[in-house]
């Protein structure tokens, strides 16, 4: 008796939870659709979906700023980490109902969305001259600017300039003063390099430690056009030197066990000299530790007189107008609020991340530092050439083999083999 | 001596238990830089900064009520639908639509979520249920139902049949049979089924994510990923969040553990 | 025939849902395994089933398959054991066998991004807490390169895996256990068994349906271990990690090739289908009743 009573009630839970779900979605769904038809000085809710967690309080305060010069516009912003960010962004913007503006990273991800004709034509509008012009080439594609590229990186090495004026280390300018700067560190009982094997670390290093043994720019196009392969001279040289630099114990032990956290983390505590991934970890570094001095490094592969980049450049974060949106004139003026010099120097300055627009000013140390690599000869990241992601991870485990203790010429072979099978199909 | 052992093997798998979660407690008392200086040690302080910046930046109440919405309703309606369905394939039996019935949900077991989340999705946009709490619980319903009716059947498979076929005997409907009979005599399995449910739908990261979009609709999980930069993790906050999102289950689960499995309710298996 | 009316009302609702909101979807998905859709154009073409030879001629995708054999069946071999081991100990109603079942249930109710993080930590091989607490206790030679090391990586996974689920084997053990008839053991007692013969006569038989959905529960939950690989590893390091649910997520997410990777769901779909049946077999789950 009792028991059949308890199931009862909680059919009726159920069905009037149900209800309630359902009453709060048929809500939603009326509002949505009047959302589309008020358009003239009624109020309009864009959405913005991006991967920067870090970027999360600086941007909300910019979007409040942004609200309140335009009332009639609301901007939801949704982050999701870039991996999630990859799987849902696809089904998300085909909709047209999230991701008025949206980011997208350089390389595959550009070609494939742009394949699939989800960016809206950006040539034309003025806000496009306020990036400096030489930076947003990344999201441009037959002539077409689809994307604009927000947040220029430097994929570089950073260094502990404290630690090296301790040790009478100079900035190394070509690959044996380089092996001999890490023998002091290592003499010195500092790990030289703390390396991210098993995440970001390949991905990162491969671009300086290649710039200069190919310095064909368009090298991995070629790579996937079947032109060029791994096996040749070009690669199995950089792997043969990223063998060096673990065989001679100028990594942390284990590197391929480690992940980004942990190699910050020996930065950080300034037990290692030199931080294998790029200018993006300066503001996180000094987070953690606001005593660091620190400046960038690009390790120099050949000898002095054979070198002709000085270091790598990425923009990425490519801001883009959904081409399904149901508002592309608000979503535009978005972009066109963030691409202000002044509101860019908010972004970068609170995020500490430089920007592709003109005329920012930086306050920080570390912005600074890095604004100087401006004047050098850097190299777009080849690493963002590359069109297909699994060519992309066969090159960057070819690296995880070789520390692991792989011989060189096989672990080239091994990825040969893999990348052969990409591009054939 | 067997005896020592069983008990070296208990308390042995309960440090292993133990250990992991104090890093979690201990990481969500300290600050970023704490954490990076000293990633296991003990909290320098008992400071729950982290906790009143979780409830700041994330409408972290907002999320509760959303992930208890979502999750009761799926896992009652999950129960209801599959305790039916299982109660009919062992009825059936011998015949050989039980176990056609059964095969086609157990090979819903086997999908990987990958494969149909696209589909699903677009299938959502069409039917207008996008972005809403009935089409992420009608979803994770659907989802949910081959594990459901795989364990249950499992279950009411061990049930004996004279007591059933007694029932039938004095006349009793199916309805009858499966209120007064099945469901008092399979309730420790139902129980322990619910408890699986109620984990995965509370801590299901992917269709929430995929199917909800306004801030006021996500759940508690969504609310972790929030802490997760591009190459930055805040770790404090987010085991902060860990913590905070695993505890409505860690109190259900204490408090209804009675309930679940007990040598009381064995009993009641007597007939 | 009148009890397939009698018992419709009971399939249909549930049936009906499932059949809309995950059967249809499901048959669409590989659909797209005869084609070269993206994921996200509209428009593709058909290729016939030039996707199911180039998966299964794919290196990583045979790779995967390694892996995932590995992951399985390390996974369930430690899973089913040890938690039929502390079953075995905790069935009996009592105060502190209650209070452990739910310290040993705990780890379920985290998230398995949750626990990918948690042990990523313990398992870093300069700082985390495995190596140091190695080292502290003399066993400093034991220390490895727990998830970096190509050769043992997979199975560090797996034991988080099993870490994490043997608690939630252990509650359907314990189910299995409690089901028992406390007179059978009675009988078989007064007859003269002993322990050993006591539970390969009476209670392994009897646990058999429990001990077959934890075994293929286990098995499949193995398989689609996605979270859990994908937060430690991502796949690496050089594929060491990758199983089949990673390949997939890549080939859909990643490398913007849907038609793979339904492709790889489909051989996916065949693989688990009968590694399941074949454990049913095993179990011989059907020989017993009361």
């Amino acid at each position: 008796m009792k028991k059949s009573y308890l199931l009862s009630l909680i059919i009726v839970f159920a069905l009037v939870l149900s209800a309630c779900g359902a009453s709060n979605s048929g809500n939603k769904v009326n509002s949505s659709n009047n959302d589309g038809s008020k358009q003239n000085g009624e109020e309009v809710k864009i959405s913005f979906i991006h991967w920067r967690g870090e970027d999360v309080a600086v941007l909300d305060g910019i979007v409040a700023k942004f609200e309140s010069e335009y009332p009639n516009i609301k901007v939801e912003t949704q982050v999701f980490p870039s991996d999630q960010y990859q799987a849902t962004a696809q089904a998300k913007l085909v909709d047209g109902s999230v991701g008025d503006v949206f980011t997208s990273f350089p390389g595959a991800q550009f070609e494939a969305i742009a394949k699939a004709g989800l960016f809206t034509d950006l040539t034309s509008e003025e806000f496009v001259t306020n990036f400096t012009p030489g930076l947003i080439e990344a999201g441009q594609k037959d002539g077409v600017q689809y994307a604009l590229p927000y947040q220029l990186v430097y994929n570089m090495p950073i260094y502990n300039v404290k630690l090296f004026e301790q040790h009478n280390v100079e900035v190394p300018t070509d690959w044996d003063s380089f092996l001999a700067a890490m023998e002091t560190f290592k003499q010195a009982g500092i790990t030289p390099i703390a390396f991210p094997g098993a995440d970001i670390g390949p991905g990162q290093m491969m671009n300086t430690m290649v710039m200069n043994n190919a310095t064909d720019e368009d090298i991995f196009v070629k790579l996937e056009a079947g032109e060029a392969k791994l096996t040749d001279e070009w690669w199995v040289k950089t792997l043969s030197q990223f063998k060096e630099l673990s065989d001679k114990g100028y990594l942390q032990k284990d590197a391929v066990g480690t992940k980004t956290d942990a190699a910050n983390a020996l930065f950080i505590q300034e037990k290692a000299a030199i931080l294998g991934t790029g200018s993006f970890q300066l503001a996180g570094n000094k987070a953690g530790n606001p005593e660091l001095v620190q400046g960038l490094l690009a390790p120099i592969t050949v000898s002095e007189d054979e070198v002709v980049f000085e270091g790598i450049h990425t923009t990425t974060f490519m801001l883009a107008v959904n081409s399904k949106s149901k508002h592309p004139e608000e979503a535009k003026l978005f972009l066109e609020y963030l691409s202000r010099a002044d509101v860019a120097a908010e972004y970068a300055n609170g995020t500490g991340q430089n920007v592709t627009v003109e005329g920012v000013q930086y306050t920080s140390d570390e912005l600074k530092a890095v604004s100087e690599w401006t004047t050098k000869k850097t190299r777009f990241q080849p690493r963002f050439t590359i069109s297909n992601a699994e060519v992309q991870k066969a090159i960057t485990s070819s690296i995880q083999a070789v520390i692991g203790g792989t011989d060189p010429q096989k672990a080239a072979q091994d990825a040969q083999a893999i990348v052969d099978q990409q591009i054939g199909n | 001596m067997l005896k020592w052992l069983g008990r070296l093997l208990l308390i042995s798998f309960a440090i292993i238990i133990i250990g992991p979660l104090l890093i979690v407690v201990f990481t969500m008392f300290k600050t970023t830089p704490q954490f990076y200086s000293d990633p296991i040690g003990l909290p320098t302080q008992l400071s729950w900064h982290n906790i009143t910046a979780l409830f700041d930046k994330q409408p972290m109440w907002t999320y509760f009520r959303n992930s208890v919405v979502v999750t009761l309703s799926t896992v009652l309606l999950v129960l209801l639908l599959a305790g039916s369905i299982s109660y009919a394939i062992m009825r059936y039996g011998k015949q050989a639509i039980g176990g056609v019935i059964f095969s086609l949900f157990a090979i819903g077991l086997m999908v990987p979520s990958q494969v149909n989340m696209i589909p699903i999705y677009s299938l959502l946009q069409k039917l207008g249920w996008s972005n809403s709490h009935l089409g992420l619980i009608l979803v994770s319903t659907s989802v949910l139902l081959p594990l459901s009716v795989f364990m249950l059947t499992g279950f009411m498979k061990t049930l004996p049949k004279e007591i059933l076929e007694a029932g039938e005997i004095d006349g009793a409907g199916e309805w009858r049979l499966l209120l007064r009979i099945v469901f008092p005599l399979s309730a420790p399995y139902v129980a322990t089924t619910a408890a699986f449910l109620f984990v995965i739908v509370w801590n299901d990261l992917l269709f929430p994510m995929l199917l909800l979009s306004g801030k006021d609709k996500l759940t508690l999980p969504l609310a972790l990923l929030q802490f997760k930069g591009e190459f930055m993790t805040d770790y404090p906050l987010l085991m902060t969040g860990v913590l905070v999102t695993a505890l409505p289950m860690i109190i259900l689960f204490v408090f209804l553990q009675r309930y679940f499995i007990s040598g009381s309710l064995a009993g009641s298996l007597k007939g | 025939m009148k009890k397939h009316l009698r018992l419709l009302p009971f399939v249909v609702p549930g049936l009906l849902l499932y059949a809309v909101l995950f059967l249809y979807p499901t048959v669409t998905a590989l659909y797209y395994s005869f084609t070269n859709w993206d994921g996200m154009s509209p428009s593709y073409q058909y290729v016939g089933f030039d996707n199911y030879a180039n998966v299964s001629k794919d290196i990583i995708f045979q790779k995967s398959l390694v892996n995932n054999m590995k992951f399985m069946l390390a996974v369930v071999v430690i899973q089913t054991i040890v938690s039929l081991m502390l079953a075995l100990q905790i069935h009996k109603k009592s105060k502190v066998n209650v209070v452990l079942r739910a310290l040993y249930f705990m780890p379920t109710i985290l998230s398995s991004v949750s626990v990918g993080f948690i042990w990523s930590f313990i398992y870093d091989p300069t700082s985390g807490a495995l190596n140091g607490l190695l080292t502290l206790i003399g066993l400093e030679s034991w220390t490895q390169n727990w998830i970096g090391n190509t050769a043992i990586a997979i199975f560090s996974i797996a034991a988080v895996q099993a870490w994490a689920h043997i608690g939630q084997m252990t509650v359907l053990f314990v189910a299995g256990l409690q089901a028992i008839p406390p007179e059978l053991v009675e009988a078989a007692k007064l007859d003269g068994a002993s322990k050993v013969g006591l539970f390969f006569r009476i209670t392994w038989p009897l646990l058999a349906p429990a001990a077959a959905i934890v075994v293929s529960y286990t098995t499949i939950q193995s398989f689609k271990a996605f979270d859990l690989v994908f937060t430690m590893t991502g796949g690496g390091p050089a594929y060491s990690t990758e199983i089949i649910s990673t390949y997939i997520y890549n080939a859909a997410f990643m490398n913007y090739t849907f038609g793979k990777a339904a492709t790889a769901s489909v051989y996916f779909l065949v693989l688990i289908s009968i590694i399941t049946i074949v454990q049913f077999k095993l179990l011989k789950t059907d020989r017993v009743s009361y």
